[in-house]
């Protein structure tokens, strides 16, 4: 994670302490504060419904106590503690961004911001010509032509083995190698689980990946299923200067992608909609593109989020 | 030092022997007052902050009066190939030194004896069981030596773990303490530590009383030993909370 | 080090060519820059530099010495880098050898004049890095005799120790800077006195009186003062400007990322007026004569630029010290 530093000048550090402290009241507001944890700090719990000890908690002393920082959550008896800066902890079905580590046989290793590395099988993974059947020892012999060492990938988390190891997979068109864009990475945590991780921009022709594990992709839109034959080395050299991303998508790519690095150096949580009002703001507001990451707009994106929350707030409470 | 010792001296050498000479009876006095103006019992103030570095997990500055130290703290990853299995984590802890961390500028050196020290002192703080077959890695940097310096690096190492979201049992915290005839002074500087007669450091997990290591040097009578160890673990005690006030506000914001 | 994908390569490339990066920068733009001063108070100088995600502290310290025979008349400057592994996993043990050598040397080279004395490999314990130890000139910099204190007899060593915390590229520009800063800013300044107690000054290298022995075989006796302080003008150390070249174009301040994609890098030191102080070039591929003469012009205009910006961080960090005070 590539932190942001910003140097305020007075008002505005006055300006950030008021919008945090809004944030900080509103969050107290909503309907259920969080209940912030320390390691070793005793869980409040209602003994008598009995429990489920689950992430991040301890028994000790007779007493529920947690492991590690972070704010306490309860789903039914389950309670457990969700950590903020932790790496990220894969579910069944999430969609993740990785990069490949290492080509094994008939496998890759992908690194996912997990403590290890995931497990991309060759036979969970589409082939290009999309056809169906077995995996020969040949296509085991290409397995470089479809993904290679350090490219990102996208896929999905399919579980875990009985060894321990996180299988992925990627039978859909729209997984597979990610190209033309950029990577970046936030604290997992920023990202939640929704229903939609893909989003195809269509006005900026801009494709954003929100991987569930803090990975984020922002690229030039890929038609789906138009899938080019990769083109010989040479000419693809050749080629290379009329091949680069427009100018334009460039922009909007890079206006994008500042907007995420912003956010995620608040600590606001990653939404399409946050991302693209950010965006919007920044253009409505005629901020150049790499003065986005300065003061002004930094304390700006601050007060538009109290705004936001706050009517959000209303909203709930009509 | 790259220069020969005979090109590079420093002014009244004789003189400063004298004088740490005066130092060390005055130090034994009853009667004697800090350089920095704290009585014996009191530890310097402590200014802890997360988020040092930016490419770690988790990574802490500790600043405890000119004490100054980073740790960074990287992983879980997965563990070297070359490594044997094994089913719990593994802890890598490296101490250096810059080579501007003391007075007389030195060489930049690996402190191996407090690399295993710093690793004999989180190791059962950490619930290991959590990370299988990978490794933690914790590397302090010691920017400024003001004396104190493995107490400070094994507390700002466990509040850069649990920023990195390392599971812990609880946070360690550790104070030393040095003996001057009948004097205890807590949280000596380096000047006191130099004319000391006997040293004692305990590094601690207030919540579950449990104490995680232990290293004491010099002559001690059992009842000094007591007393010794009431001071620390009370001192602990107060600096873990200040550690938990730092995690919280993170939390917070 | 930084592993990239042949499509996101592709990506930075393009960026480039359209002077469009991928944090939005122009080709010739810098990072924001921070600076922090007297950060190691038991130094004569200290800074910290962070350039984007990079960060950096030089601490300079100053030794009685005795000159070399070949200089009498001069001063000593050493400068070392050591990158830590705090900044990354990579750096532990030997692993930052190599790149702490090429920075020491890099920067031995854009910010020390001409070598007019002999170099020697010092061989150092535990092979951090390498040092070398250079009776060197600030020609462009500070005057090396104004670190005489007795010719042949007594000299000021500066020892200029970088120290790499965060690396995110560029790490020769912002430890030059960082070297800048420390010198020019003597604000806060320690001096172990007399009592070996800290007391801080506002001024540089403390004053010193010498009184000589009857015999020239004699130690000369050495008064440091605790009071008076020297002061020597280091406003013209230079700033050091890195073009890293990526495909037909070259940037400034190139991320760590950009960095893997550079087919050679020039970094050339410009002094307040203009002048090139040094120049070393990284990167295995060749570069046309008409180019180097073309980044000479472009360095040159960008220092300009970046003195600028430093004078007016270095007025800010002096301005909140004296708050502080």
């Amino acid at each position: 994670m590539r932190e942001l530093r910003v140097l305020l000048n007075q008002t505005q550090k006055v300006r950030l302490q008021a919008a945090l402290q809004h944030l900080r009241d509103l969050s107290f507001q909503a309907s259920s504060p969080a209940i912030p944890v320390t390691i070793a700090d005793t869980i409040p719990v209602n003994r008598e419904d009995g429990i489920l000890k689950g992430h991040g908690t301890l028994e000790f002393n007779g007493q529920v106590v947690a492991t590690q920082c972070g704010v306490v959550e309860q789903v039914n008896k389950l309670v457990y503690v969700r950590a903020l800066k932790a790496r990220y902890k894969p579910e069944v079905g999430d969609i993740i961004i990785g990069r490949v580590n290492e080509i094994a046989p008939k496998r890759w290793r992908i690194e996912i911001n997990f403590s290890q590395d995931a497990v991309l099988m060759l036979q969970s993974m589409n082939l290009p010509d999309g056809i169906q059947r077995r995996r020969t020892a040949v296509d085991e012999l290409n397995m470089r032509s479809i993904f290679e060492e350090n490219d990102v990938v996208c896929a999905e988390v399919r579980g875990f083995q009985h060894d321990g190891s996180l299988h992925l997979q990627a039978r859909s068109q729209k997984y597979g190698k990610l190209e033309r864009g950029q990577l970046l990475t936030v604290p997992a945590y920023l990202v939640k689980r929704r229903k939609q991780h893909f989003h195809h921009l269509e006005q900026y022709g801009v494709d954003l990946i929100l991987g569930c594990n803090g990975f984020i992709w922002v690229g030039e839109h890929v038609v789906l299923g138009e899938n080019e034959m990769p083109e010989d080395q040479e000419s693809r050299m050749e080629n290379q200067e009329q091949n680069f991303t427009p100018l334009k998508v460039r922009q909007q790519i890079c206006r994008i992608a500042n907007s995420v690095r912003l956010l995620s150096a608040h600590g606001f949580s990653l939404s399409l909609e946050i991302i693209l009002d950010t965006a919007e703001a920044s253009v409505s507001s005629n901020v150049e593109i790499n003065d986005m990451l300065g003061a002004e707009f930094y304390v700006q994106t601050a007060e538009r989020e109290v705004q936001r929350r706050a009517s959000l707030l209303k909203k709930s409470r009509r | 030092m790259a220069t020969a010792p005979t090109s590079t001296y420093s002014p009244s050498n004789s003189w400063e022997r004298a004088r740490q000479q005066q130092k060390k009876s005055l130090f034994r006095k009853e009667d004697w007052v800090r350089s920095d103006g704290r009585n014996f019992h009191q530890c310097r103030p402590a200014f802890l902050r997360t988020g040092a570095t930016n490419a770690a997990s988790g990574s802490a500055y500790a600043e405890f009066g000119s004490t100054k130290v980073i740790v960074s703290v990287f992983g879980p990853r997965e563990s070297k190939k070359a490594m044997m299995y094994s089913d719990t984590g593994r802890l890598n802890c490296h101490v250096s030194y810059t080579t501007f961390s003391a007075p007389i500028r030195g060489q930049g050196t690996d402190n191996k004896e407090y690399s295993s020290m710093l690793h004999k002192a989180l190791e059962s703080a950490i619930i290991l069981e959590t990370f299988p077959k990978t490794t933690v890695d914790i590397f302090a940097l010691v920017l400024e030596s003001g004396g104190g310096d493995l107490p400070v690096i094994i507390s700002c190492a466990s509040l850069a773990l649990a920023d990195a979201g390392i599971m812990m049992y609880d946070l360690v915290s550790a104070v030393s303490l040095s003996c001057f005839g009948t004097n205890l002074v807590i949280d000596p500087t380096t000047e006191e530590e130099a004319c000391r007669d006997g040293s004692f450091m305990i590094s601690y997990m207030p919540s579950r009383n449990e104490i995680t290591q232990f290293t004491l040097t010099g002559e001690w009578s059992t009842a000094k030993i007591n007393e010794a160890l009431e001071l620390c673990l009370d001192a602990c005690s107060k600096l873990a909370e200040i550690m938990r006030s730092c995690l919280k506000d993170n939390v917070l914001s | 080090m930084v592993g990239l994908s042949a499509g996101e390569k592709h990506f930075i490339c393009g960026g480039i060519a359209q002077d469009l990066r991928s944090d939005g920068r122009q080709r010739l733009q810098f990072r924001p820059i921070s600076v922090l001063i007297g950060v190691i108070p038991q130094a004569n100088g200290s800074a910290q530099v962070r350039l984007g995600a990079t960060d950096v502290i030089v601490s300079v310290k100053a030794e009685l010495g005795k000159p070399t025979l070949l200089q009498p008349d001069k001063g000593k400057v050493a400068i070392y880098v050591d990158c830590s592994p705090t900044a990354g996993p990579a750096f532990e043990g030997r692993g930052s050898e190599e790149l702490s050598t090429e920075l020491s040397v890099g920067l031995q080279r854009c910010l020390l004049g001409d070598k007019s004395g002999a170099v020697q490999p010092t061989p150092v314990p535990n092979g951090i890095f390498l040092a070398y130890e250079c009776a060197t000139e600030f020609r462009a910099g500070i005057d090396l005799s104004s670190l005489i204190v007795v010719e042949g007899k007594v000299c000021w060593d500066l020892y200029v120790d970088g120290l790499v915390i965060s690396s995110d590229g560029n790490l020769l520009d912002a430890l030059a800077a960082a070297v800048k800063v420390a010198h020019l800013l003597r604000m806060f300044i320690c001096c172990t006195d007399i009592d070996g107690l800290a007391a801080l000054s506002n001024t540089g290298i403390p004053k010193v009186s010498v009184s000589l022995g009857p015999s020239p075989e004699d130690q000369p006796e050495v008064d440091v003062s605790d009071e008076e302080f020297l002061q020597f003008d280091t406003s013209g150390i230079p700033v050091v400007v890195t073009l890293t070249k990526v495909g037909r174009h070259y940037i400034v301040d190139a991320t760590a990322e950009e960095e893997s994609q550079m087919s050679s890098a020039v970094s050339l030191s410009v002094n307040r007026n203009g002048h090139i102080c040094g120049l070393t070039k990284r990167g295995g591929a060749g570069l046309d004569p008409s180019v180097v003469l073309d980044m000479i012009s472009v360095a040159k205009h960008v220092a300009k630029n970046l003195t600028s910006v430093l004078d007016s961080e270095i007025a800010a960090a002096e301005a909140a010290e004296d708050d502080e005070s």
